[in-house]
């Protein structure tokens, strides 16, 4: 093994942790130094755990364990306690990858089994506790962490009929998880991917458009609890997920038609979820329902197509 | 009226999503696991499921109000809902084989199985637990047989697309498809609060 190198470096899952690295230097910048710790303990967790399977399948770890690991700390909340984040990311690469054969083999999307684990598992520590952003102009760097404990989330403001300004949610100093408040920089990141093609723009883009056509649907609808659609679209972890997650190559559907189906089913499930649920967040829920469906949309699609073939 | 409409909608979408009797109440389980290889496999089995459900529910509906409360016999209603199910059966087998051969064929062996599944049992008990009037335990069948052969469906394309990976020996068959189940199973709690049914 070892003159192959201990890593399979992979060139789209390099990109990918190219474009996350603005997110990265973003949530130190506003949630503090321990924002990279985390994000440290959750790699060298996830490398730890694939490492001790591609012994047994005497593989290589690959580089995407990287940026499931990275995309699953940027998605917690700050101040986790570094047991849960550890849990966590090895129940998602342990469960969501390493037991179905390893990198390309997987289902579901490691970084979301994981974090919807310990999701249902922490609910006190995933979702009640939020803390202020710093906001002089310094930020994070001189400080470990941050302290200013807040009620709630832009998300869970709106929600109660608060107001949260969309400058606010793009420049990303609101309250939430490490690396999903600042809009901006996960949407110069997910530029990036789709134009070097590293992402399929399809999935992204019919999962934004499946959202916000129903939250405007629901909001002008005048549904109790419905949230304006851009300040949905841009709050919570949507961007994120729309960008990053939904875009994984392995766990999404092979066509095009079918990447189409699979990206509006997220976007409405998020909306339903978010809107209707206990749950605050419903990204996270979708994307899993989205992974669960994947090939049975696969399958349909095929299956429609071969029998148009037959026919014609 | 609209109120009671919106009553049947809650109950066939809530046994859909919110309280699926495979993936919340992991009711069902042996088929679900044994005939989830194929989509085509699946696919029958989950019409045949939703078919006995929606008409077992109902006619055990119908024979614990008319002859199992009246007469106090709830003591005897899981050998009744049993004989009930099982009876339908086989008369849905005689039938099916008369009018449609297709479908027939296309149910094979699943349809005697289904007498042993104990979702079927599990959605007659719930509807007399829950106090379900006879069109609530109309939709209630037919919502929870739907929710399972959506999850079935889910399990079987899944399983299907997996056939080239590599799953570490210990855990190949049902091993796999039980973790498989179990992050379903984390997936569909999202839906938890959507309907108050």
């Amino acid at each position: 093994m070892a003159d192959k190198g201990i890593i399979k470096w992979q060139k789209p899952m390099q990109k990918v942790l190219y474009a996350l690295t603005p997110a990265v230097l973003a949530s130190v910048y506003f949630f503090g130094w321990r924002s990279l710790a985390v994000l440290a303990a959750a790699n060298l967790a996830a490398y730890a755990s694939e490492y001790c399977f591609a012994r047994y399948y005497k593989d290589q770890v690959t580089s995407a364990v990287f940026v499931s690991a990275t995309l699953f700390a940027l998605s917690l909340p700050p101040n986790i306690p570094f047991s849960m984040a550890v849990i966590g990311i090895i129940f998602g690469i342990v469960f969501g990858k390493m037991v179905f054969g390893g990198f390309g083999k997987n289902v579901f999307n490691p970084a979301i089994a994981g974090r919807a684990f310990i999701y249902i598992n922490f609910s006190t520590e995933m979702t009640g506790r939020w803390f202020e952003p710093f906001r002089d102009k310094l930020g994070g760097l001189s400080s470990y962490t941050t302290d200013a404990v807040c009620g709630a989330t832009p998300m869970q403001v709106l929600k109660s009929g608060g107001e949260v300004s969309l400058l606010d949610l793009l420049v990303g100093n609101t309250a939430g998880c490490f690396g999903e408040t600042c809009a901006a920089l996960l949407i110069i990141g997910g530029l990036y991917l789709f134009f070097t093609k590293t992402a399929n723009y399809r999935l992204t883009l019919s999962c934004v458009l499946a959202a916000a056509g129903l939250q405007a649907a629901l909001y002008y609808g005048g549904v109790q609890g419905a949230l304006p659609p851009l300040h949905a679209l841009l709050s919570g972890g949507f961007v994120l997920a729309a960008i990053f997650m939904v875009t994984d190559p392995v766990s999404a559907p092979k066509s095009d038609i079918s990447r189409w189906i699979y990206g509006a089913l997220i976007g409405v499930l998020t909306v339903v979820i978010r809107t209707f649920s206990i749950w605050a967040e419903g990204a996270m829920f979708a994307i899993l329902l989205g992974n669960m469906f994947a090939p049975l949309i696969d399958y349909a699609v095929n299956e429609i197509k071969s029998k148009k073939k037959k026919a014609a | 009226m609209s109120n009671e409409y919106m009553g049947y909608f809650a109950i066939f979408f809530s046994a859909i999503f919110t309280q699926n009797v495979l993936l919340t109440y992991y009711l069902g389980m042996c088929p679900f696991l044994g005939a989830s290889r194929e989509v085509k496999t699946a696919a029958g089995l989950g019409t045949a499921v939703t078919l006995v459900m929606t008409c077992t529910t109902v006619l055990n509906y119908i024979v614990y109000k008319y002859l199992i409360v009246p007469y106090d016999l709830e003591y005897l209603r899981f050998i009744v809902f049993i004989i009930v199910i099982a009876a339908f059966v086989q008369v849905a087998e005689i039938v099916i084989e008369r009018l449609s051969e297709k479908l027939y064929n296309a149910l094979g062996i699943f349809l005697p199985l289904i007498t042993v599944n104990c979702a079927i049992l599990g959605v007659s008990l719930f509807m007399v637990i829950r106090e379900y009037t006879l069109g609530l335990s109309f939709f209630y069948g037919l919502g929870s047989g739907l929710g399972w052969m959506l999850a079935i469906l889910a399990m079987a394309g899944i399983r299907q697309k997996m056939t080239k990976s590599r799953v570490p020996g210990p855990l190949a068959g049902t091993g796999i498809a039980l973790i498989i189940a179990g992050i379903m199973a984390i997936a569909f709690m999202g839906f938890s609060g959507v309907i108050k049914g």
